[in-house]
Order: structure tokens, then C-alpha cells, then sequence
């Protein structure tokens, strides 16, 4: 099946939106979706935005019964390190659930890869569930390693009324 | 002992690099640092930066004996979560071994959070290592939690090799 991997546009937001909400729904989290077509709009499409975003999108003939040609997203960030410099975050890989084994994913994957090294980043990093085994299995396939089985390292989050008191003098 | 938190400069690379090296020994991977004060100078003051940083001073009577008045630092950028929205990420929180227990780490912290909710971000992420229990002890007493330990996120990374083999099959 033929598809073209593309940057996202401001037109794609309610596609990406659509689909978030597919992926979140997958990882059993949909509630957890405070973000909105709107907000993707403003905040990636700005002057200094805080993300970009990868298309796949298949021809007419491919699209889905409810007539969806976008099929397929990546987004990420650049991000830094202090001990090796500029790097890339991909907070999301998703392909709808009909086109996977296409390849898609790993040429989103792949395109975030290549946009990353154009801009000086020598790290792809990115968060995976430990119970999600089909996408730990993709990922180790394509020659990443896991840092925190590995090395060690813990996510922390602060947020809500203990981010508010934190950000007390 | 009294400190301020201001915003680093450019010409503050130095110590930060300084630092970044002091903090990497103390987690047991010197070997791994491979930028230097250049690099920060670079990607941290031109006009859409990779990273901001926060500096602790103390005044000169307080100098290390190697007359260091820079003491501590905090190292964050800007990230998006597609479920809350914006959100900042603190890359590096160090403060100098003799400056400790002062309040420098809790006002630097305070500082990226305050920083932060002024650009509308609905969180505060950074990484500790396992075994770092004192630090793992600062972040919860401030109000964290251990996403990898509560919910099973785990990080996964491309090295430059790795990232350089994917990238070579990019359509």
C-alpha cells in the first residue's frame, strides 16, 4: 500500500486530535485528554512552537470507511541533554490499528530520526509503557535501549496543586 | 546564608559546565559528558534556544576556596504532553556539596515550577536515578511522583549510532 510521510500542517490538527484520542484509548488513559484541536493549533503552529508533527496519509482509494486518509502521526520536540547536547523527544507514534505491518510506523519513526540529525541532535528519546510489549518489541527491533531497565533512571511528575505550591518562593 | 536565583548569561557557561561535570560525577558516569561550555554558549542564547537555566549565587565572602561565587544551577526546556498540553522539563538540578541544606535546590526548583505556570505548563517532569535515594527523597517531599515506579513509564533512547541507522531509511 503506497503512503507519503509528510510534515503536519495547521489543516491536520483535527486529524492529530482525532487520533490522539485513538492512541490514548489504546493505553487505557482517554480520560486523561485535557487537549484540544484548538490547542494543538496554537501551540505547534506559532512563532517558536512547542512541538511538531509528522502526517502519514494514505491515497483516496486506502481511506477508511469513515473517510479518513490520515492514517498515521508522529510529534516531537527538541529537548537537551547537559551531557551530550541537542536532542529530539518523540512523544508520539501512532498508526490507526488497520494500517499497521505497512511499514508506517517505522518510516515516521524514521523521518523524526532524519529531521533530529538535520538539526545537530545526537539522542531520539521517548516513553514507552512497561506492559505495551508489542510497541517495547518494535522499538528494541529498530536498535534503541531502555534507560531505565538499563541505566536506572525514574520519570518524575509534579503537576496540579503540588506543581501551584512548588512554584511558591 | 544568602544566594540569588537569576537567569544564567552567556559568560555563566563556564561554571555551568563546571557543574554539569561535578553533577555527572556524583552519578557515577564522568565519562558520558560529552559537550562543553561552548556547546551550552550555543544552543541556550540564541533566539529559540533548546534549554534556559537558572543560576544560585552567593556573595563573594562566601566563595568556594577555588573562588566560585556560582553554586548551583537548574537546566529545563519546554516539552508538550498530547493529553495535558505544555509542560517544562528539568533537565539538571545541582547545587555544590558545602552549599546544601540552605534552600538553594528548593529555590532553583521553585523558580523552573514558577517559570513554568507562567507559560501555562500543567506539569514538571525530570528523571532520578534509582539508587539516588536522597534526591528521589527531595522530589517526593516537594510534591512528585514516581511515574516509572506508580504507572510502568519506562524511557527509551536511540543513541547516535542507533538514531543514524534509522534515519538512513527515512522516505
Amino acid at each position: 500500500m503506497d503512503f507519503t510521510i509528510r510534515a503536519a500542517t495547521l489543516e491536520d490538527c483535527k486529524d492529530i486530535a482525532r487520533m490522539i484520542l485513538e492512541l490514548a484509548e489504546y493505553e487505557k488513559v482517554s480520560d486523561q485528554v485535557k487537549i484540544t484541536q484548538r490547542d494543538l493549533e496554537q501551540d505547534g503552529f506559532s512563532k517558536n512552537p512547542f512541538f511538531h508533527g509528522i502526517i502519514a496519509e494514505v491515497p483516496e482509494q486506502h481511506r477508511t470507511k469513515e473517510g479518513h486518509s490520515k492514517v498515521g502521526y508522529a510529534l516531537y520536540f527538541f529537548s537537551y541533554s547537559s551531557w551530550k547536547g541537542r536532542a529530539v523527544y518523540m512523544e508520539d507514534l501512532y498508526v490507526m490499528p488497520e494500517f499497521r505491518g505497512k511499514g508506517i510506523g517505522k518510516a515516521l519513526m524514521s523521518k523524526v530520526a532524519q529531521l533530529g540529525l538535520a538539526a545537530g541532535c545526537t539522542q531520539l528519546n521517548f516513553a514507552v509503557l512497561d506492559w505495551n510489549k508489542a510497541s517495547l518489541d518494535f522499538y528494541m527491533s529498530q536498535g534503541c535501549f531502555d534507560v531505565t531497565a538499563d541505566l536506572g533512571y525514574h520519570c518524575m511528575r509534579c503537576e496540579g496543586e503540588q506543581l501551584e505550591r512548588l512554584a511558591q518562593p | 546564608m544568602n544566594f540569588t536565583i537569576r537567569a544564567a548569561r552567556q559568560d555563566d557557561c563556564k561554571d555551568i559546565s563546571r557543574m554539569i561535570m561535578e553533577l555527572a560525577i556524583y552519578e557515577k558516569m564522568p565519562d558520558q559528558v560529552k559537550i562543553s561550555h561552548e556547546e551550552l554558549e550555543r544552543d541556550g542564547f540564541s533566539s529559540n534556544p533548546f534549554f534556559e537555566c537558572l543560576v544560585a549565587e552567593v556573595h563573594e565572602e562566601d566563595k568556594t576556596k577555588d573562588g566560585h561565587t556560582v553554586v548551583g544551577y537548574a537546566l529545563y526546556f519546554y516539552t508538550y504532553s498530547t493529553w495535558k498540553g505544555r509542560s517544562v522539563f528539568m533537565e539538571d538540578l545541582y547545587v555544590m556539596p558545602e552549599f546544601r541544606g540552605k534552600g538553594i535546590g528548593k529555590g532553583l526548583m521553585s523558580k523552573v515550577a514558577k517559570e513554568g505556570k507562567e507559560k501555562q505548563c500543567a506539569r514538571l517532569q525530570l528523571t532520578v536515578l534509582d539508587w539516588n535515594t536522597p534526591s528521589l527523597d527531595f522530589y517526593v517531599a516537594k510534591g512528585a511522583h514516581d511515574l516509572t515506579a506508580n504507572e510502568g513509564w519506562h524511557f527509551l533512547r536511540f543513541d547516535e549510532e542507533a538514531m543514524a541507522n534509522l534515519a538512513k531509511d527515512a522516505p
